[in-house]
């Protein structure tokens, strides 16, 4: 009886997880060989394409060298850093308020009466659309990246915080009232843990929106940042940046949305997707 | 005799209570007119056919759902709202998935202000009357069906509740946990007397628990009849007195179309 049944459980579980995580891996560093393969027997001298489109030798040497060296004012890293620090600084700031916003506008009609209007006009408006007003209203420095970066981030995580939270389990609730918690108590025992899966859905959708904005802000205006990297590869017809900016993004995003799910892992052990 | 003593006292009294429901399309009168009386650490079932209203009318008792009309006392005081006075096991086992076993038999108490060091204590004894021992840190994804009901059980057990509301606990369950459950309830009754309605569709289990039987109408329901079960405990399934009630309960009961 002492021999927890669950404990034997879990370790067959980890074996068989472990295993699984070893052939994706295996598999992805296939697939990925492959793609390079390809890439590489189409762009090699004499194609057409290969006039076009650097090959993957040339453009992953690049991108590594970068680590080293400065391309414009910046390494790589620092170019990364660069457009990391802007999408930090508008995420969070769209954390702290859209997160409040889509729960209080969930527990509370009035306050979904009141904001709903205007949350309805903003949201479908592509978060780019913003870039000339703010740049009008905050300059071309930095506040009007932060601007629209907010933009783009809140309305998922406002959406995804309403609907946690409406999404509550009545049943759940009627059970915390029945053992005697008063409306405070429900709201941060019941209502808050239950909208947090949803929370993160948002966050996570937030995540990829935000990396579209920045290098669309940095396209537009900057001299640093993985979107001036492509967009001066561009202008000085130096496809193998260009295309080594474009790896670098896919770098960062990738990077940001696995930290992300790890914080989700350990907050949300209790749900499917948390283990 | 000792039994005799400890059930005198009245512990829930209903007065013609009335349930209608109304939505936007149409009103439904769920329960017509029902008065009972449950005396202290009597075991009540409420016994009816499926979809006759019987979760509403515990929901009513409980306090979870308003009374159309007529009213509830239960240990002296007016039923108005949900409390921590009466406690709930549910159908749907409606346990917290994001808290341990621990944390959700603590619930209650938590949310009372019970120190942290006593509602534990208070929580290990119940969950170790339930048979969880050594589960304390488990999530409820983690446990089988009738191990989650356990943790139902010791959660109402853990606020000390006057009266425990228990609608159909093991109807999830397959026939042999069921069994087992049932025979599980009767142990943990013996040891801690409560004063119980426990709601179900399932005559043998009605018969093999209560101290009472409530025969329950089709919608809008109301008591059709109610049987004293004064078998000796434990009862078996297939002992002449059983069969007979069985029998007899039986022919009372309304089909479900
Ligand atoms: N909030 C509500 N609004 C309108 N109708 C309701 C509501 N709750 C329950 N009903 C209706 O009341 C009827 C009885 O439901 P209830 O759940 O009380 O029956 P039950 O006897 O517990 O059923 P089961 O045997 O499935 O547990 C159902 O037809 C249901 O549709
Ligand atoms: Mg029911």
């Amino acid at each position: 009886m002492k021999v927890s049944i669950s404990g034997a459980k879990e370790k067959t579980l980890r074996q068989m997880k472990a295993e699984e995580a070893a052939k994706n891996v295996l598999c992805a560093l296939i697939s990925i060989f492959v793609f390079c393969l390809v890439w590489h027997l189409g762009t090699r001298n004499g194609t057409k394409l290969g006039e076009l489109l650097p090959g993957p030798v040339e453009t992953l040497s690049y991108f590594f060298r970068g680590f080293a060296a400065n391309i414009g004012t910046y390494t790589m890293v620092g170019h990364m850093i660069w457009s990391f620090m802007r999408v930090f600084i508008g995420y969070v700031i769209a954390m702290l308020i859209g997160i409040p916003l889509g729960v209080a506008m969930g527990w509370s009609k009035t306050a979904n009466a009141i904001f709903r209007p205007i949350f309805e006009v903003i949201r479908p408006i592509p978060p780019i659309a913003w870039i000339p007003l703010s740049i009008v209203w905050f300059g071309i420095g930095e506040g009007s990246k932060y601007f629209i970066i907010f933009l783009g981030a809140f309305t998922a995580m406002t959406i995804n915080a309403y609907a946690g939270v409406t999404s509550v389990d009545e049943v759940l609730v009627g059970a915390a009232r029945m053992l005697g918690a008063d409306e405070k108590q429900v709201f941060i025992n019941v209502v808050m843990p239950s909208a947090v899966p949803s929370i993160f859905a948002g966050l996570q959708i937030a995540l990829s929106s935000s990396w579209g904005v920045v290098l669309a802000a940095e396209m537009i205006r900057s001299s640093e940042g993985l979107g001036w990297i492509i967009i001066s590869g561009q202008n000085t017809n130096n496809n193998v940046q260009l295309l080594a900016g474009i790896i670098a993004v896919g770098v960062v995003g990738f990077a940001s949305v696995l930290l992300m799910r790890e914080i989700e892992r350990r907050l949300c052990s209790w749900t499917e997707r948390g283990r | 005799m000792d039994r005799e003593r400890q059930i005198k006292n009245k512990m829930i009294t209903m007065q013609h209570v009335a349930k209608t429901f109304v939505t936007e399309r149409k009103t439904t009168r769920i329960i017509d007119d029902i008065s009972l009386e449950v005396k202290e650490n009597e075991l009540v079932a409420l016994f009816g056919p499926g979809q006759c209203g019987k979760t509403t009318l515990l929901n009513v008792m409980a306090g979870l759902e308003k009374a159309t009309s007529g009213e509830i006392i239960v240990n002296g005081e007016k039923v108005t709202r949900p409390g921590p006075d009466r406690g709930f096991v549910y159908q749907t086992l409606a346990l917290f998935p994001w808290l341990t076993v621990m944390g959700n038999v603590c619930f209650g108490p938590r949310m009372r202000g019970i120190s942290k060091k006593e509602r534990e204590e208070r929580a290990r004894y119940y969950i170790d009357l339930v048979g969880l021992k050594g589960f304390e840190d488990s999530y409820p994804v983690q446990l089988s069906g009738g191990m989650k009901q356990r943790v139902g059980i010791a959660r109402a057990y853990c606020n000390e509740p006057s009266v425990l509301f228990m609608d159909e606990p093991f109807g999830h369950l397959d026939a042999q946990t069921r069994y087992l459950m049932q025979d599980e309830l009767m142990r943990i009754w013996e040891k801690e007397k409560r004063t119980i309605v426990f709601v179900t569709n399932n005559i043998e289990e009605a018969i093999y628990l209560a101290d009472r039987v409530i025969v329950l109408t089709n919608c809008p329901t109301q008591v059709k009849k109610e049987y004293i079960i004064d078998l000796p405990r434990p009862r078996d399934y297939v002992d002449p007195g059983f069969l007979a009630l069985r029998e007899d309960i039986s022919s009372v009961v309304d089909k479900t179309l």
